[in-house]
Parts: C-alpha cells; structure tokens; sequence
C-alpha cells in the first residue's frame, strides 16, 4: 500500500511553480493563444431581449458577407416544441457563423436577421414573486422546497433571552473568469481535435461526443494552460458544440472565444441569497434557535439553494423554509464552494447581532456555541490563533469610538469545506533506460498549480530533482482523471500519483535487486540513488539503475488509493477595515485566515489558493454585482468597467497559517478560503460603522445607508433590530411577502 | 485504462442519461458526515447534454426531479 514519505525531500516545501517561467514570459499557448493553419473565427448572435419568442431566422445576407464561410441557426425552428423557440435571457444563443476574421464575423453577425415577438419578462426575484408577475416556465416562477425542521421554533425563540431578526441578503455575482469561455475545434475527417479552456478534459469531451453525437473515440480534448474557471468551466456549453459544428460546416478550424459580454451574460453565476431570520440566545450566550424563510434565483434554472444555518455552530432547533425563484437571466453554476459564502455571510452576520444584543464579545459567543469534541473541535483552537493575529484584544465594542469620519473596525467568520479525492483517478508512469522519467495523467491545471504538484510528488518518489522528470497533464490521450472542482483535485491527482510511480519504482528495483543482494521490498529512491532503505551505501546512482533496463522502459498503470487523502477542511478568518463614514468607502486593511489542509504537498500554491480565495471573497464582499434593469431585463455591467473586481490596491496584508496535518494526507484547499472571507469583512464594517451590514455588496451607498438607518432609530428610539432596507435600495419598504401575496 | 460513465449519488439509473451535474465530473467520494453538519439544501446546476444548458430539449428546467422516465425527452 502506497505511503507519503516520513522525511520528504520536497514535499511541504514552497516550491515556484514549474510553469511560471512560460506563463509570465507568455510561451505558454492558452486557449485564446492558439492559432491552426487556415483558422476561422466563430461568433454567435444572441438575443438581446430577456425574453421573447424567435419568429423567424434569416442568415442569407450573413452568408454573403465578406468572409463568411459558414452559417447556421442555434434556435431550431423546425422543433416541433415551441417551448424551445423562446428565448429566456438577455444573451442566449440564437445563431452562429464562422469568418476569416474576428471583425468580419462581428460585421456578419449584424446582418443576421432575426424576428422576434418580445414577451414579457421578470428581471428581479421582487418582480418574479409577484402573483401577477409573466411565468419564466409554464409552471410558475418559484419552486418550494420542503420545510426542513429540528425542535420546535416558536417555543425556543419565546425562550430566548434575545432574539434578532432580519432579512439579510446577498448579490448575484458572476466567475469572472480573466480567460474568457471558447475554444478551438479542428477536425480531421471524422476526428475532432479541441483545445478547450475547461476545468474536465474527460467531461468537455463527453460532452462533445453526446452534443455531435459521435463517439468518444473520435474526440480529443487538450487544455494545457487556461486562465479560470471557478466552477463555471465544469460542463459542455452551447458554444462548444456550437464551435465544433461550424468547424465541420467549414470545413476548417475554428477558435471560437466568448468576449467580455457574452461572459458576463451566459456562463453563469452565483445565485443571490435572501433570508428572513429569526435567532435566538440564552441568557448564558448559548444559542438556542434559528429560523429562516430563505430564497434566490439561479436565473433561469434552479440551483438558488445554500446552507442555513451555516453549520458550524451548535444550534439545537432550526427551521427552514426555501423557495427558488425563476427569472429570465443567464442561469446559475457552481461558483467556487457553492451555497458556503451566502450561507456563511447570513450566519455570521446574525452570530454578531446576537452577540451584541446579548452583551458578548463575539468571538466569546463563537467560542461558546462551537463544538468541544472532536472531529469537529479544530475552530476552537483556529479562532483564537486569528485573534491573536489580528489583535483582537484591541477590538473595540460596536461602532468605533474614535473621533473623526475614518472607523476601523474587526470581524471574523468561520468556513468548513469536504474536499475529498476520486477513487476514479488514473496514471500512467514511465521510466526510461537513460534515466528519464514521464508521468502522465489526464488532469487539467486551471490554475491551482497542479502541474507542479504532480511534478514534485513525482520527484519526490524518485528521489531526483523537479527538472529530471516530466509530467503530461490536460489531455484526453493520457489517462483518467476527474474534473477539477469541489476541492477534490489534490486529494485525487497526487495520491494517484504517488501511487502509480512507487509501483514503477518497484519494477526498477526488481531489475536491480539481484545485483545489490537486496529484497526489492527493502529498495527505495533518494538523493537521485537507488539503495537499500536501511543501507544506502548498497546501491547504485539513478542512472545507472535504469540503464539495466536495456531497451525496455518501465510503463505502470496506476489508480487512486485510500490512505493518501481525507475528507474534510475548516478555518477561520478575521478582517481589519476602516470605514469612511462621510463617503461611506471601505478599505481592508487586512485579512487572517488560519486554515487546515491536511499534508501540504507544495506550500506556495497552497498559501496561493488562500490569496486568490481572499481576494475572490473581497470581490464579493465590497464590489461585485450583477445588476438587471427591471424594465429591459438586461445586464446593465456586463463588462469589467462597471463590474467591479478587486483590484492591486483593494488588496489588503494577507496573512495565512497552514495548519500542517501530514497524518491525514492532502486535503483540497481551493475552495474553503473564500468562504468566510464576505462575512468577516461585514461584521468588521458593522463593528466599525456602528451600524449593521445585512447585505452585500457593501458599496459606499450601501454603507451611507445603514448609518443613515441607524440614525434614523436612534432618532426614534426604537428597541430591537433594524428594519432592513429592502433589495433595490428602498428604505422603509413593506417587506417582501415570501410567498408572493404583496 | 478505463474511461467511467459519470455516476453521483443525485443521479441514478432512472434518471435521464443526459442529465448532469458537477459532480458527475468530480466524482469525489461523499462526505459521510455532511448530512449530519448541512441541512438538505439543493445548490446543484443541472444541465443537459443535448442541449447544454439547463433546460432539456422540451424548453423546460432540467433537474433530478423532473428528469426522468415519462419526461417526452428522456432517453434511457
């Protein structure tokens, strides 16, 4: 059974990525570097209505443009299903064409003619839930889920020694890849090549194969370099397939990238999240009940669901009921720990309101509804570690007293995480009888430095340098792996790795064994020799072992295997900001994030994976919005002017701590960091302003409008919890009625 | 080498075999004790492989609810 080493040689220690020399220096060919002989360019006419139905399609005048090879619609108006003439959201695609250049195509494009009978649409989930409101589906605009339900709510709230409630609410917001969505497909007689920007190879082309319908066999997939996915990069998009066919129509190669619009509009996002709650303590700063009335909208599609209470602390009686709402917007996809940050905001923000009508230091009410016992006892030990870095103990009750309009503020939030790897997760290892070595695997690096991890676990069992061994990764010919999201792709790619080269080890040490008088069992790879493990003077340079191999490499197979990898990730996090309260702009000053990961195989690329979650979770903390115009339905910031993304100088001192846990082998670690980051961030501004964040994105007006709330009850004296200001900005608002009966 | 069907805990064999979702792709090995720490929320997109996008060949949501045997474009 394979083993990670007791003494590695690489493992754990910050190593530079192997690609970055070719990344920064810009060899490193990504998708939208690539150029095949005789290549076309694709572009796809969307619709840019919400709503409507396609009454007629007339390509004629685009095919005759100049440059034009091929054209054809996406829409098929001959489905004898009319549902399928409609379109559902600004963006969708309508049809497709292929050109000598990009320009030409965009030209074409243009003289594609559509009629459409614009239908009415829902831009909002305010507008969705209205009873009079047009359905997205013929079955209505909300789907309701079952009431989930522990103990009895109203008879624990009565109990309470205090209770907030409020309706809390986050933001759609999109992946915002820097690498937009596409792809280049070449065939060759009936064998399609495609180089795609995808987190799966495997999955892109099961995708094609069903899209084209033709066999897998017939199909290869390559994605060496690509710059993001976040989730959204997971399936097979219409502009694959749309890709491949107008290959074929053309009878040549097509890139096909999507520009900055079409990416905002159609490769999706991260539902909003709305929750009416109710939650309760003890008089001893237990926790004691939580209720919610929760909803949001995936677009067009379902998915808008997220966990609530966000499951970290102990809270003995729960309820929850959620709906999903349809409106007619581009459709939801798994972002980067789907439902965690939405649900980890609302808790977080309720756990402060609580603490502070409670009387309690938050951390302290943290700590006291936190579980004891293992395996779940590791934040009791995390959150202190963070309020020591941050200097919690200058944390100041809420609202910062300190004369002047700038107000610095702190606040944390927890994040917990599966993570896992894939027993499914094939390699193949080959050592040659020069010395080289090459490990092939099917994975992809999106980014996360899988490449060099695959590098440096390889290395390691071989005892040589990271530049004596070669990794194949990002093809369909090399062999299975899964995609990379959920976290799983160290926890599936390294073992299997592991795995797969300790088993060609073994076949070079039977060829040596004899010659050294050693049991092949007892022969290991170090300090680039091949020896005896408890003798390493009985053995050989690695060279000159694989020269014994005469003319025949060593080539294994191998697969995945239990004990290199666990389930299961969790950290704290803790925000710095100060808050100008005259222009209501905030500032992070800095971020702590105390996080486990089990054994850390490159320590660069996992404290990397911290930053960009960080910086993902400030994104969506204080900038990012999806923002639709009620009355057209369109996407009023579809670009990277008005959607707003941190940038060099909203980034603030970052400060991890990797909780080293060789014993429990790699854990994923992409997707955790950017859980609690939003809800640390909120509590800090809450802490700092004096007055409560309940919905993101804290942008300046947002903060002026919670001061301004905050006056306004002071001013009347009111007791209890804020009314909050409802979606779209509206103080005092009735408030949303759940089920749609304004 | 093998080259597995997608499979998840989500989707079974009564549902359509054009039905996916990310985890059919990531195929990691459940957490057996998420049950316990998250309520039964749904934050899964679904899509179609004949049409991929999240709405089947019919024009309607897709989802494990709903594809299945006796949808009009479920296939086996």
């Amino acid at each position: 059974m394979a083993s990670w080493p007791a003494h590695p040689a690489l493992l754990g220690t910050p190593t530079r990525r192997v690609d970055g020399p070719v990344k920064a220096s810009g060899r490193a060919k990504y998708t939208y570097d690539l150029q095949r002989p005789g290549m076309l360019y694709g572009r796809i006419l969307r619709s840019p209505h919400a709503c409507a139905r396609v009454l007629s399609i007339d390509l004629s005048a685009a095919e005759r443009a100049p440059g034009v090879k091929f054209a054809m619609p996406v829409i098929d108006l001959a489905n004898p299903e009319p549902l399928t003439h409609k379109v559902m959201y600004q963006g969708q695609e309508v049809a497709a064409l292929a050109a000598e250049t990009e320009e030409q195509g965009a030209d074409a494009a243009r003289l594609i003619k559509v009629e459409y009978e614009v239908l009415p649409h829902v831009a909002t989930v305010e507008q969705a839930m209205r009873p009079e409101a047009p359905k997205v589906f013929p079955d209505g605009n909300v789907r309701e889920a079952n009431v989930d339900e522990t103990g009895d709510v109203e008879a624990a709230l009565k109990a309470s020694a205090h209770v907030v409630e409020g309706l809390y609410w986050t933001q759609v917001v999109t992946h915002s890849c820097l690498e937009t969505h596409g792809l280049v497909c070449e065939w060759s007689g009936d064998q399609l090549t495609a180089w795609s920007s995808t987190q799966a190879v495997h999955g892109m082309r099961e995708g094609l194969a069903r899209g084209l319908g033709i066999p897998q066999t017939s199909i290869r997939v390559i994605s060496q370099y690509m710059g993001g996915g976040f989730g959204s990069k997971l399936g097979t998009d219409p502009q694959d397939v749309i890709c491949a066919q107008l290959a074929k129509g053309a009878g040549r190669a097509v890139k096909l990238m999507l520009d900055r619009k079409e990416e905002q509009l159609s490769t999706g996002n991260r539902p909003s999240a709305y929750a009416r709650v109710r939650a309760g303590v003890d008089a001893d700063g237990k926790l004691t009940a939580f209720d919610a009335e929760t909803w949001g909208t995936g677009g067009a599609g379902r998915g808008a669901g997220y966990p609530l209470p966000y499951n970290i602390y102990q809270i003995p009686v729960r309820r929850r009921r959620h709906k999903d709402v349809y409106i007619n917007a581009g459709t939801q996809r798994a972002m980067r720990a789907p439902g965690h940050p939405q649900g980890a905001f609302i808790t977080e923000v309720v756990l402060d309101e609580l603490a502070d009508q409670a009387g309690l230091d938050p951390l302290e009410l943290r700590l006291r509804n936190l579980p004891a016992e293992a395996p779940d006892e590791m934040w009791r030990r995390y959150f202190p570690m963070g309020a020591e870095k941050i200097g919690w103990s200058r944390r100041h009750a809420t609202g910062d007293p300190t004369p002047g309009p700038i107000k610095r503020g702190l606040g944390c939030a927890a994040n917990r995480w599966a993570g896992a790897g894939s027993r499914r997760t094939q390699g193949q290892c080959e050592i040659f009888p020069d010395g080289g070595v090459t490990m092939r695997i099917g994975t992809q690096d999106i980014g996360t430095g899988t490449r060099t991890l695959v590098k440096m676990v390889t290395a390691e069992t071989f005892g040589l340098p990271l530049d004596q061994v070669v990794v194949e990764i990002g093809d369909t010919q090399y062999p299975f792996a899964p995609g990379s999201g959920g976290s799983i792709t160290v926890g599936s790619v390294t073992p299997t790795t592991r795995v797969t080269c300790e088993k060609a080890l073994a076949a070079l040490a039977e060829k040596i064994a004899p010659e050294l008088g050693v049991d092949p069992a007892a022969i290991v790879a170090s300090n680039g020799r091949v020896h005896a493990v408890n003798d390493p003077s009985r053995g050989m340079p690695w060279k000159d072992a694989c020269k014994r191999l005469g003319t025949a490499p060593i080539s294994v197979d191998g697969q995945w295997e239990t004990g290199l990898s666990s389930v299961g990730t969790s950290g704290v996090q803790f925000a710095d900001v100060e808050v100008d309260v005259e222009t209501g702009i905030t500032r992070v000053r800095k971020i702590v994030c105390v996080q486990d990961c089990g054994l850390i195989i490159d320590r660069l690329t996992a404290e990397s994976q911290c930053y960009g979650g960080i910086t993902m979770g400030i994104g969506y903390a204080l900038f990012e919005d999806r923002i639709l115009d009620r009355n057209t339905g369109q996407m009023v910031n579809p670009n990277m002017e008005f959607y707003l993304l941190p940038g060099p100088s909203d980034i603030p001192a970052i400060d991890v701590t990797l909780m080293d846990q060789p014993e429990r082998g790699v854990v994923g670690l992409g997707e955790p960091p950017t859980i609690s980051t939003a809800a640390a961030i909120a509590n800090a501004v809450s802490n700092a302003i004096g007055a409560r964040i309940r919905h993101l994105p804290i942008t300046p007006a947002n903060v002026l409008a919670a001061l301004a709330e905050a006056r306004a009850r002071e001013r009347r004296g009111a007791s209890g919890s804020p009314q909050a200001t409802e979606p779209g900005g509206v103080q005092g608002a009735p408030p949303i009625n759940i089920g749609g009966a304004r | 080498m093998d080259h597995p069907t997608p499979t998840s805990r989500l989707v079974s064999a009564d549902h359509c075999s054009s039905l996916r979702h990310k985890g059919m792709y990531v195929m990691a090995e459940p957490d057996p004790k998420e049950s316990k720490y998250f309520d039964a929320y749904d934050a899964t997109a679904y899509w179609c492989l004949r049409t991929q996008r999240a709405v089947g060949p019919d024009g309607l949501p897709v989802h494990a609810d709903t594809c299945r045997m006796g949808r009009g474009c479920c296939e086996p």
